[in-house]
């Protein structure tokens, strides 16, 4: 509350040394125990150590990400553009990260196509045709799931789904495909109880308004209930999609791990990654390689700040 | 078609969905805990593991998972539930506030590989702190503190106006009806969010690989002393925890019995965030039967 | 109709026939909620150890009015305050004034009963601790002395350490009223107190109220007339934020000056 105009002559309150008026310097302030002061101090450096956190994050990962493009001069077109990832090589060593950003768009989408139909379908069985089996059983189990550590899901990948691709479609098995469907897997939690919970929000009025002019459960559900929860179904997608872009180590133990871009969705491949996984713990601090690890690392950065923005947008809009 | 055609279609695609989605979740259940448990020995809990002969256990990354939790928690709750608690009760609508709220939205969807390589630059080479468990529990502090600011706020803006209106008519201090009525009254809410993401603490790899390393010292389990190198509670050791394990012996690990080690390693890890998972439930079920006054 | 006329004809006989001297001053106060005027040029004395009660329509104000005496309205951010409330010669809305001290002095009990969700017995000793008490003795004593004016002692004494939330809702109004004894304020506000209670709790607290003037000041908001016309000593009647009439009870129900208090009381509105 704001105070103004206090029409109060000044000289009463002077001579009034009442204990209602606070006059209490800084040092009381902060050793009485029944302070205001003295739990502030704790709550506020909390809230700026979070801000601290994001800009370091921010700025550290830049500066040493710029570093191959500034210290080492790669050229920074040629580096995400090019195809070939020859770091090691003597003469002429080369460094294009293009295989490694495909091979994460390829995951995530691919990841994508295979979650949203499963999970779409299965928030709406939860939220619209069996509400009571859904929040009871589903929801659980489904929550469950999502706390489940990304390396089980490799493992999984990598003892079933591995082993499948080399029966059915020839190579080692490891491809790009075994790495979409584990991370595909590992997000269809996440993106059902989104989803789910969006659905659930849709107020029960306009459902009853659909029926009441003779519409069918799934017409209902169809023109009426998605399109409600629009947004809200995207910004499920797209932060699932966010969790497999950025999934490391699930993907790297199924996806092949080779430099080259994947012809097929059935070849080994890799992304930003998967390689920085693998070769970080090789590599000597300043050497190129180094430097361009770090590159790539910046442009999961920047990428997953896309990401953010997209999510924000789409959760304002929702908002509005 | 006919609309009730299409109905009978679409709804039995849906129910498909669930099927298939019913289906995978009880595959993956049921694939760690069958193969995984069966694996699972009292020697594979309590043995240290070897580098390249059979039979090695698990004890020293279930303990290292454990410790870098307990870290992570003792940084984590007192600087995330401030924070919450700076957004419930302190933020003003403005400019600052939304600041630091995209700032924790910011932290909370970071690919926990980014968070790692921070890890690795600030805590590991930087501050000089080497692979070790406390690099490990900054990073996860990192990784984690979102979750529990966010939980706290929510768990502050469920109460009820009255309580804190009671606190302050009494004449006492914000910070007192915060830290006696508010913060007890939210206790419960706080603490179930806290055990969850306990939970997606202990199974974190990909932000560890790079702070806490890849191996471990001898550890010496009669040996309590913090400051010895071979002590189980040194913070400046490196540590492999479970889940980096599991990656681990996966894609270099040389035993002939990788896909053991590897499938109870897995059990093990998936027990344990169940177990964090229905301990959240049933602890939060108590509390609130108690609140109530029953 | 006829039973409006019947109860303004049962007035307590508490009602005073000399002024006591007036505690707190109110002149010309103004509230904002952003744009919007909620309270306009309102004067109104207080009058210690009496009971005066506030009403009107709701959305006149007055809960608005009462809640800036002590400051709760610093909670809003949008709000915000004009004029002089003057206490023991300071002016309460000065931003000096330290709102926790006053707050003290000044306790408030609210529309829905707030016991905190700990014991009988530390729900009183809450606010002693912050204020310094440590004595287990003298906590004792005070619990018993609070319980016993508001009359739950003998209902509460074999259960103090049960939860206070599983008091009747009369009975953790009660209890809420002996919180703000226990500070021993001058001043105690009470926000619609019975309006979330029933008919038999309502009647219990009124009568509670009309024995604590003998040594607090109390003032009251209430949408219920007959409450006002059976406890207050004095009545201020608020309409769209202004004080439309204040005065005797007495006086202002039975020869309201102006043409909108006698509207309302006789209920034509509102």
């Amino acid at each position: 509350m704001k105070i103004g105009k206090v029409a109060m002559d000044p000289a009463t309150a002077t001579a009034s040394k009442s204990k209602l008026i606070n006059e209490k310097g800084l040092f009381w302030r902060l050793t009485d125990r029944t302070s205001e002061s003295r739990g502030k101090v704790l709550i506020y450096s909390s809230a700026i150590l979070m801000i601290v956190a994001v800009t370091a994050i921010t700025l550290f990962l830049t500066i040493q990400g710029l570093r191959s493009f500034v210290v080492d001069h790669l050229n920074f077109w040629t580096f995400i553009t090019g195809t070939q990832w020859y770091p090691d090589r003597a003469q002429n060593p080369s460094f294009g990260a293009f295989p490694f950003i495909f091979g994460s768009m390829a995951v995530t989408f691919l990841a994508a196509l295979i979650a949203t139909p499963i999970a779409i379908g299965t928030a709406i069985f939860m939220a619209e045709l069996a509400k009571k089996w859904g929040t009871k059983v589903m929801q659980p189990i489904i929550e469950i799931l999502v706390g489940i550590p990304s390396v089980v899901y490799g493992l999984i990948g990598l003892s079933l789904i591995v082993p499948f691709m080399r029966v059915h479609f020839g190579g080692s098995g490891f491809n790009l495909l075994a790495g979409a469907i584990v991370v595909g897997i590992m997000i269809l939690p996440t993106v059902a109880s989104i989803a789910a919970d969006s659905i659930r929000a849709v107020p029960d009025s306009l459902r009853q308004a659909s029926y009441a002019i003779g519409a069918t459960k799934w017409q209902t559900i169809w023109r009426v209930v998605i399109p409600a929860a629009g947004s809200s179904l995207v910004t499920a997608i797209v932060l699932g999609m966010s969790r497999a872009f950025g999934e490391a180590l699930a993907v790297q133990m199924v996806i092949g791990n080779v430099v080259t871009l994947p012809k097929s969705i059935f070849d080994p491949s890799a992304t930003l990654t998967t390689i920085i996984t693998l070769s970080m713990g090789h590599t000597t601090t300043g050497s190129i390689l180094n430097d361009a690890l770090w590159s790539l690392g910046f442009i999961l950065l920047l990428i997953s700040y896309v990401f953010i923005v997209i999510i924000r947008f789409l959760s304002r809009r929702r908002n509005a | 078609m006919n609309s009730k055609v299409t109905n009978r279609i679409a709804l039995s695609l849906i129910i498909l969905c669930a099927a298939v989605m019913a289906g995978i979740l009880a595959t993956l259940l049921g694939y760690i805990l069958v193969k995984g448990v069966s694996s699972i020995s009292w020697h594979f809990l309590t043995t240290s593991s070897s580098p390249f002969l059979a039979g090695g256990g698990i004890k020293d990354q279930l303990w290292n998972s454990f410790y870098v939790l307990i870290i992570t928690m003792l940084l984590t709750v007192p600087i995330g539930v401030s924070g919450g608690i700076y957004l419930a009760e302190y933020a003003k609508p403005g400019r600052l506030t939304s600041f630091i709220r995209t700032c924790v939205e910011v932290l909370a969807s970071l690919p926990s590989i980014v968070v790692g390589m921070f890890g690795m630059l600030v805590f590991v080479n930087y501050f000089g702190f080497k692979f070790s468990v406390f690099s490990g529990a900054l990073a996860l502090t990192v990784f984690n503190l979102p979750v529990i600011v966010r939980v706290t706020e929510d768990g502050f803006n469920s109460l009820s106006r009255h309580q804190k209106e009671g606190g302050l008519a009494l004449g006492l201090t914000h910070w007192h009806t915060i830290k006696t009525i508010l913060l007890p009254a939210a206790f419960p809410s706080i603490l179930t969010g806290i055990i969850l993401s306990a939970g997606r603490v202990f199974g974190e790899s990909a932000a560890l690989l790079f702070t806490a390393g890849l191996s471990t010292p001898d550890l010496d389990f009669g040996n309590w002393n913090p400051a010895a190198p071979n002590s189980p509670l040194n913070l400046f050791r490196s540590a492999e925890t479970l889940s980096v394990h599991i990656w681990a012996v996966n894609t270099g690990g040389i035993m002939p019995d990788v896909q053991t080690i590897a499938n109870g390693s897995a059990a093990v890890l998936v027990i344990c965030v169940l177990l964090f998972n229905l301990f959240a439930r049933a602890l939060g079920k108590v509390i609130n039967q108690k609140l109530s006054g029953r | 109709m006829i039973q409006m006329e019947k109860n303004i004809v049962s007035f307590s006989n508490n009602t005073v026939t000399k002024d006591l001297p007036v505690q707190i001053n109110a002149e010309d106060v103004n509230i904002y909620y952003g744009d919007n005027h909620a309270v306009k040029h309102v004067n109104l004395p207080i009058h210690e150890k009496s009971i005066t009660a506030l009403i009107g329509p709701s959305g006149c104000g007055k809960s608005t009015f009462i809640r800036t005496i002590n400051r709760m309205n610093d909670l809003i951010p949008a709000a915000r305050c004009e004029g002089t409330i003057s206490y023991k010669d300071v002016n309460i809305l000065n931003p000096k004034v330290d709102v926790v001290q006053l707050r003290k002095e000044i306790g408030m009990v609210f529309q829905q009963p707030n016991p905190f969700p700990k014991s009988i017995s530390e729900n009183i000793q809450l606010p002693l601790r912050f204020a310094g008490v440590r004595n287990k003795k003298t906590l004792k004593e005070v619990t018993e002395d609070c319980l016993q004016q508001v009359g739950l002692w003998d209902e509460v004494k074999d259960r103090l350490d049960r939860s206070a939330t599983s008091l009747s809702g009369g009975q953790q109004q009660r209890l809420c009223i002996a919180r703000a004894l226990a500070l021993k304020p001058d001043v105690i506000l009470l926000d619609e107190p019975t309006s979330a209670l029933d008919p038999v709790s309502s009647a219990k607290i009124e009568e509670l109220l009309l024995q604590l003037k003998n040594d607090y000041t109390i003032v009251i908001v209430t949408h219920n007339m007959q409450q006002a016309a059976r406890i207050a000593d004095y009545t201020a009647f608020f309409y769209q934020g202004e004080l439309i009439e204040f005065g005797k009870t007495r006086t202002l129900f039975t020869n309201p000056e102006k043409k909108s208090t006698s509207d309302y009381i006789s209920g034509r509105f509102g």
